[in-house]
């Protein structure tokens, strides 16, 4: 996938595209997509190790919580409390992951699905300091609430923290968690530390999950307990799987797909969920690797064809 | 007086109706290893299709329960089939179909009902008066569908040929193949008891509470907090499961809030499965 020009172009374009289309919502649906790819993209980096946590949009809400709360209470500028809301985040993630680092496969999954659910019951259970039910209402807007600013904001951010990510993974450490993906029995056997590697990497998306979710705060600057809850979860993990968890593109993809599409099927109202489903359900069962692998499985079709055609030719004589 | 009956009774309904939901769930999760996250929403068409039928086709109560209960298990054969079978063992996908189902479903009623919270007609009426505390008849009847089914289930496991054989299934899936058992026909009856008995909570919930098309998502934690407290492999650890939560679900809000009252549940779930992934009764599975 090193097509660095067609990379470049393409972020050359995206950069471009507020010059070209001046229409507030449209930039409003892109700035949602750059949030939604840094937690997705930071979601695929805790799986290449082995894990499946069900928690991401909980974590995301946790960081947006805290620069909200920071914001609202504390009077902090947006500048302080994103970062600081990030590094909250990681923390909480690694505390959180390390005694959750003795479970595996379903009971990770099921174990942080938990975990999700508890944090939105606190935020629930927060009365006056979480806003409760009604959300956190009056966190300090950033930028000046220019659309436009934001849009070049989150476009930086979802740059920085997708080259941070891919820097992560294809580094010794990124290496080491496949290594601990493929056999964690094999990988203790030779040295590596499989618990804190495990921790190292939930840390590391929970990291950019609470950047995600706290540069959200300070730009819808109202918050609602519903967009972090366990359906929120899920939806970012289709955002991965959709796309193809095994490459890194993947979840890039996959964001872009299920967030625009819907939006750009406005016409049909209420009846737009029924194409995210249908994309659901095309991938899961003629893409098993993702919508990744959708030019390698034509290409493959186009070449059984053809072969196809040849002995047909031959028999045919 | 009259609060400790009422929780009392409150527990007990409660307590039945999680457990009427989670034996679905459990069924599946115990033969297949699949979480079936759709669960809940099978749970809220049930309540749905007995209104339909009732409001819509004006069919007698009893009979419209019935009738929703056979047509929901039929979808669940056929979610068995189609959407479950072919992906044992791959839980990427199998959540991607259940988020497809959940969505495909939710949209639907909200496109013909509407998000509008409304309720099934009452199936029994009156007030039944035992000295101070009185007990509404509604609340019995609740009550009772649930203990006579819960019962039903409990002989249908441990005494029939089919339960025993899901048993087995649960046990060991290849040595019940290599016995001769047929693990595909077997998991199809699961899924049609399980997801029939989710149909009846449905409208029984719906008549003795309130029907919307999100009651799916409130009811699939409580499945999860269950299967996961009782344990993979164990029908009689839902039961003691589904008893303690109905407890803590109807006792902590006497003492705290009920968002409070709710992570505390989930607190002490996290904490269990901490301390023994397995559950309270049941094994590992392997993924």
């Amino acid at each position: 996938m090193a097509k660095p020009a067609v990379l470049a172009g393409l972020v050359v374009i995206i950069a471009l595209l507020p010059v070209l289309v001046s229409s507030h919502y449209i930039w409003h649906i892109l700035i949602l997509t750059f949030i939604y790819i840094i937690a997705a993209v930071s979601l695929r980096t805790i799986t290449i190790s082995g894990q499946f946590p069900l928690a991401h949009a909980a974590f995301m809400g946790i960081g947006a919580y805290l620069a909200g709360m920071a914001s609202k209470w504390l009077g902090w500028s947006p500048w302080l409390t994103i970062p600081s809301a990030a590094l909250v985040t990681m923390g909480i993630g690694m505390l959180i992951g390390y005694p959750f680092a003795r479970l595996r496969a379903l009971y990770y999954a099921m174990g942080s699905l938990f975990f999700g659910i508890g944090v939105i019951y606190m935020v629930y259970a927060g009365g006056t300091w979480t806003g409760g039910y009604a959300g956190l209402v009056g966190i300090g807007p950033m930028l000046g609430g220019s659309k436009i600013a934001h849009y070049y904001f989150f476009l930086g951010l979802a740059l920085l923290s997708t080259l941070a990510l891919y820097r992560f993974e294809f580094s010794r450490i990124g290496t080491t968690l496949k290594a601990i993906a493929q056999s964690h029995l094999v990988a203790s056997s030779v040295g590596i530390n499989e618990g804190w590697y495990r921790v190292l990497a939930v840390g590391m998306g929970c990291f950019f999950a609470g950047l995600a979710g706290a540069g959200y705060a300070h730009y819808n600057t109202v918050l609602s307990p519903a967009s972090f809850n366990f359906m929120a979860t899920l939806w970012l993990v289709m955002y991965v799987l959709i796309g193809g968890i095994e490459s890194f593109a993947g979840p890039i993809i996959g964001t872009a797909i299920l967030v625009l599409l819907p939006e750009f099927a406005r016409d049909l109202k209420e009846y737009s969920p029924y194409i995210s489903a249908g994309i659901l359900l095309i991938v899961v069962y003629l893409m098993p690797r993702g919508l990744v692998s959708l030019p390698k499985l034509v290409m493959l079709w186009y070449s059984e064809r053809k072969k196809g055609k040849k002995i047909a030719h031959v028999s045919g004589n | 007086m009259e609060l400790a009956v009422a929780t009392v009774t409150n527990l007990l309904i409660l307590s039945s109706m999680y457990i009427l939901v989670a034996l679905g769930f459990a069924f599946l999760f115990n033969m297949l290893g699949i979480l079936n996250f759709a669960h809940g929403v099978i749970y809220m068409l049930g309540g749905y299709i007995g209104l339909a039928l009732i409001s819509a086709l004006g069919i007698n109560q009893w009979a419209a329960l019935i009738i929703s209960a056979l047509v929901i298990g039929a979808f669940g054969v056929f979610l068995e089939k189609f959407c479950f079978r072919p992906f044992v063992g791959d839980f990427n996908r199998i959540v991607m179909i259940c988020v497809a189902i959940i969505v495909i479903l939710q949209t639907s009623v909200n496109i013909i009902v509407g998000t509008q919270i409304t309720s099934l007609p009452p199936f029994a009426e009156g007030v039944f008066k035992v000295g101070l505390a009185s007990i509404s008849y509604e609340r019995i009847v609740t009550f009772a569908i649930g203990a006579v089914l819960l019962g039903a289930i409990i002989w249908f496991v441990n005494r029939t040929k089919w339960g025993q054989q899901m048993q087995a299934i649960s046990q060991d899936m290849q040595g019940a193949f290599l016995q001769g058992i047929n693990v595909h026909r077997i998991s199809a009856l699961a899924s049609f008891i399980g997801c029939a008995l989710a149909a009846i909570a449905g409208c029984l919930i719906g008549a003795y509470l309130s029907l919307g098309p999100f009651m799916g998502d409130f009811m699939l934690v409580k499945v999860l907090i269950l299967a996961i407290l009782s344990g993979a492999g164990s029908i009689s650890g839902i039961f003691f499961a589904g008893l303690i939560l109905g407890a803590l679900d109807s006792v902590l809000p006497l003492f705290t809030s009920g968002a409070a009252s709710d992570a505390i549940a989930v607190g002490i779930v996290v904490v269990v499965l901490l301390i023994r992934p397995q559950g309270f009764f049941g094994h590992e599975v392997e993924m």
